[in-house]
């Protein structure tokens, strides 16, 4: 479902991303784990279409994110790692704004809405404008909104910073129950009990380059570091490095 | 104390000097390059202009220093005026808005020390630019009256006070309104804000009555006329202590000079120790009420009931989406609205101006003038909308602000994204125009033929005008700016301006012949020449593809940029 080939992003004064290679099938959920500054959210930025890569290519469902992005980004939903919004909107109006431009059924919209809102703790702040909501509340709001026009690749930088442990709680929840409706989830986080515990597959990318990828089992064998716990397996391969 | 007060201020001075710094590449020398041109161009006007005027008032017997003394008066009440202003606007956003605020409460200084670093720094913004265009005023003055070294210093002095006085009294009101008002409300201050100083600029303009000064015939007696050169000159105002100031400096009576200056100095000296116990009480209060969310004064419409979308339902999804989004967005903020209210008083002024010119005595025929000035009509007109579209349309893709990332994911490209923003702008600011040429053109009364042409012409210039600024504000976007206003400030928004003052000088220069030929063929009953025919066909399609070509480059430009974010 998500194929990125080759990927480069060349910022002239850093390689954020080096050539990158990698395939997640449709209804696995993909953990992207690395140190701070290894690429993770430019790799993320790029596949939301945010920022055009300098080479390679971002196939999404089938779909190359350069030639019809488009089209790639109507059945991708995207989470940014910090929650700006527009502050002056409602919650609800909000996600209106966001049902208009994914161009969703607009007999169920309000439905949906209501479903999601209620879903993600919200509803009573439904009628708020935005300014008030707290940033977990904000971060809530744009992991509903990307789910509003039901997204067959959910793409998710961070999804757990800011939140309470209910709300994280509940973002598994709803990644797995997504990810067994064959929703494909490719989400990179610092908290790696939580990419254990959620993640099919695991990829470590450091400075901009994949060291290695698989089940916890796949990635203790590359790092050769037998039973050990996915935070382990990380600071191995990437102190090797 | 001082060491606080110094460490608070260093972030700033660093961020100064940093931005003074060359940077490797071309473009900031460009920037500085252009920023002088602009100021050196501003500046040199306003000499010019003092100059002449001054020169004039010396060639009037008897009333010449009268009159310049008068003028010195309305000077620094106007100054006094702008720096009120900005003060109090600079005021809010330095001491209760800004985003730094809450990391600053957060270190072990006193809020007073904050207070007083934050208050200094906003005197500085909101006063460097009346300081620097009072210089070639007084600069004009010391030179029609001949004066040594002594005048400018006193001169230097006397607005350096004034800057003082003006900010000290725009903190204390700032922080009297963030006590009374409820918590949560303080930006509606900035509503309050708007409509004084529209009330205040047509109060004072006509108070000032400046047209009628240099004009004795018009008052019933020399009595009466004297008086009214003496209106506004109240003794306990500190704008008359400093113009007697300056105004016996000019005349070399230094002891009544300095007198003055002393009263006025020792007021801000005063104002600035009040405000600082003040401070002391009452700042932190205030800072710790604007931190709650402001409260709506608009409750949002019904979600099920009639709504923005159901009055745009016309449009696509896409665009209703934005559009709505735009207007909701506007009508909360309430630090949008006094722009509108100060645009609604620039209009009534401009229109008002059209409604008095003494037409009738020019020596020129009626006719002729009324379409030569219709024709000038037609560039001012478009100026004034320069100006609303640096204001509203140059930040709207800045305005998108940190939320820009919604817009990149969006199922949306950025040309539409671009265009649907054009057209939000477009349609308002085309219907305001219309009326403006219309209702101006109608006061002057024109004939049928520059009325058509005034509202062809503008019809064009239109979506130029708001392609360009909205191009320019893509090329030059600032997504991270506290106020999307200031945008226009920027090396952008100048940019801006310069290329679209040269678009409406060119498209009136092209139309200008032509029009003349024609208006004279008109009114004595003949025909055009070959010549004067293609001449005409040539100007005016030149003239319709530059403005087609300003729409097309800045957007495309556009385009390219934001893709490339």
């Amino acid at each position: 479902m998500i194929d990125l080939i080759n990927l480069t992003k060349d910022f002239k004064t850093t390689l954020a991303i080096n050539n990158l290679t990698l395939r997640v099938r449709a209804g696995e959920i993909y953990g992207f784990i690395g140190p701070n500054g290894a690429g993770k959210t430019t790799t993320i930025r790029m596949m939301g279409g945010i920022i055009e890569p300098t080479s390679g290519s971002i196939i999404i469902g089938g779909i190359d994110m350069k030639k019809n992005p488009v089209a790639a980004k109507k059945i991708i939903g995207f989470v940014p790692d910090r929650p700006f919004l527009y502050e002056k909107l409602t919650g609800m109006e909000f996600l209106k704004f966001i049902s208009d431009l994914y161009e969703v059924e607009s007999s169920g919209m309000a439905r949906r809405a209501q479903e999601l809102l209620t879903r993600f703790g919200l509803w009573d702040w439904a009628h708020e404008i935005i300014e008030a909501y707290s940033h977990g509340m904000k971060q809530r709001l744009i992991i509903a909104a990307a789910l509003m026009h039901e997204p067959k690749v959910l793409v998710i930088d961070e999804p757990m910073v800011g939140l309470d442990p209910a709300a994280v709680r509940m973002v598994k929840d709803i990644l797995k129950d997504l990810a067994a409706q064959n929703v494909t989830v490719f989400v990179s986080t610092h908290t790696l009990s939580i990419a254990e515990d959620l993640c099919d597959t695991i990829g470590v990318i450091h400075k901009g380059t994949l060291l290695a990828q698989g089940t916890l089992a796949e990635l203790n064998s590359a790092a050769q570091t037998g039973q050990a716990r996915l935070e382990e397996v990380f600071l191995t391969l990437v102190q090797e490095m | 104390m001082r060491n606080d007060l110094l460490t608070l201020l260093r972030p700033r001075l660093l961020s100064v000097f940093k931005s003074l710094k060359p940077s490797k590449t071309g473009k900031s020398w460009a920037k500085v390059f252009i920023f002088s041109f602009i100021g050196l161009l501003f500046w040199s006007g306003s000499f010019f202009i003092f100059f002449r005027v001054l020169t004039y008032f010396q060639s009037v017997e008897d009333f010449g220093n009268i009159l310049a003394l008068k003028l010195l008066s309305m000077m620094m009440i106007i100054f006094f005026a702008l720096l009120i202003f900005s003060s109090i606007i600079n005021s809010l956003s330095q001491l209760y808005l800004s985003h730094d605020l809450p990391l600053l409460h957060s270190l072990p200084v006193s809020s007073k020390d904050i207070y007083l670093s934050r208050w200094f720094s906003g005197t500085l913004d909101s006063s460097w630019m009346v300081v620097a265009f009072s210089l070639p005023v007084f600069l004009s003055y010391g030179m029609i009256y001949s004066v040594g070294i002594g005048f400018y210093l006193v001169a230097f002095a006397a607005i350096i006070i004034l800057c003082l006085i003006a900010s000290s009294l725009s903190s204390a009101v700032v922080m009297a309104g963030t006590i009374i008002l409820p918590a949560g409300k303080i930006r509606t201050l900035f509503v309050i804000l708007g409509v004084a100083l529209a009330i205040l600029l047509v109060v004072v303009l006509r108070m000032i009555r400046p047209e009628q000064l240099v004009n004795p015939e018009t008052f019933a007696s020399v009595v009466i006329y004297m008086n009214s050169l003496q209106a506004l000159d109240e003794p306990w105002l500190p704008t008359t202590w400093l113009t007697d100031a300056v105004g016996s400096a000019l005349n070399g009576k230094w002891k009544h000079s300095f007198f003055n200056l002393a009263l006025a100095a020792s007021l801000s000296f005063t104002l600035i120790y009040i405000n600082q116990i003040l401070a002391g009480a009452f700042y932190f209060r205030g800072f710790s009420r604007a931190q709650t969310t402001a409260k709506r004064l608009f409750q949002p419409l019904n979600f099920r009931g009639r709504s923005w979308e159901g009055l745009l339902s016309f449009l696509s999804r896409p665009a209703r989406a934005f559009a709505v989004k735009e207007i909701r967005t506007f009508f909360r903020d309430s630090t949008q609205w006094p722009q509108l209210f100060l645009i609604s008083a620039l209009i009534i002024i401009y229109l008002y101006n059209f409604s008095v010119l003494p037409l009738d005595k020019s020596p020129v025929g009626t006719i002729y003038m009324q379409n030569v000035f219709s024709f000038l009509n037609m560039g001012l007109a478009a100026f004034v909308l320069s100006a609303i579209a640096a204001r509203f349309v140059y930040p709207a893709v800045s305005i998108e602000g940190e939320a820009f990332w919604i817009i990149k994911a969006a199922p949306v490209s950025v040309k539409t994204f671009l265009w649907i923003k054009f057209f939000i702008y477009y349609i308002p600011l085309l219907i305001l125009s219309e009326i403006l040429i219309v209702a101006s053109n109608i006061l002057l009364g024109v004939t049928p033929f520059i009325m058509v042409l005034s509202i062809v012409t503008i019809f064009f210039l239109v979506p130029s005008i708001v392609a360009l600024a909205l191009g320019m504000g893509a090329i030059y976007p600032d997504f991270k700016s506290e106020n999307p206003a200031m945008a226009v400030t920027s090396f952008g928004g100048l940019l801006f301006m310069l290329l679209s003052f040269g678009l409406i000088a060119l498209v009136i220069i092209l139309e200008a012949r032509p029009v003349y030929q024609l208006f004279m063929a008109d009114l004595h009953g003949r025909n055009l020449s070959v010549i004067q025919i293609y001449h005409t066909i040539f100007s005016f399609s030149a003239a319709f593809l530059l403005c087609a070509a300003s729409v097309y480059i800045p957007l495309r430009l556009a385009e390219k940029k934001l893709r490339r974010l």
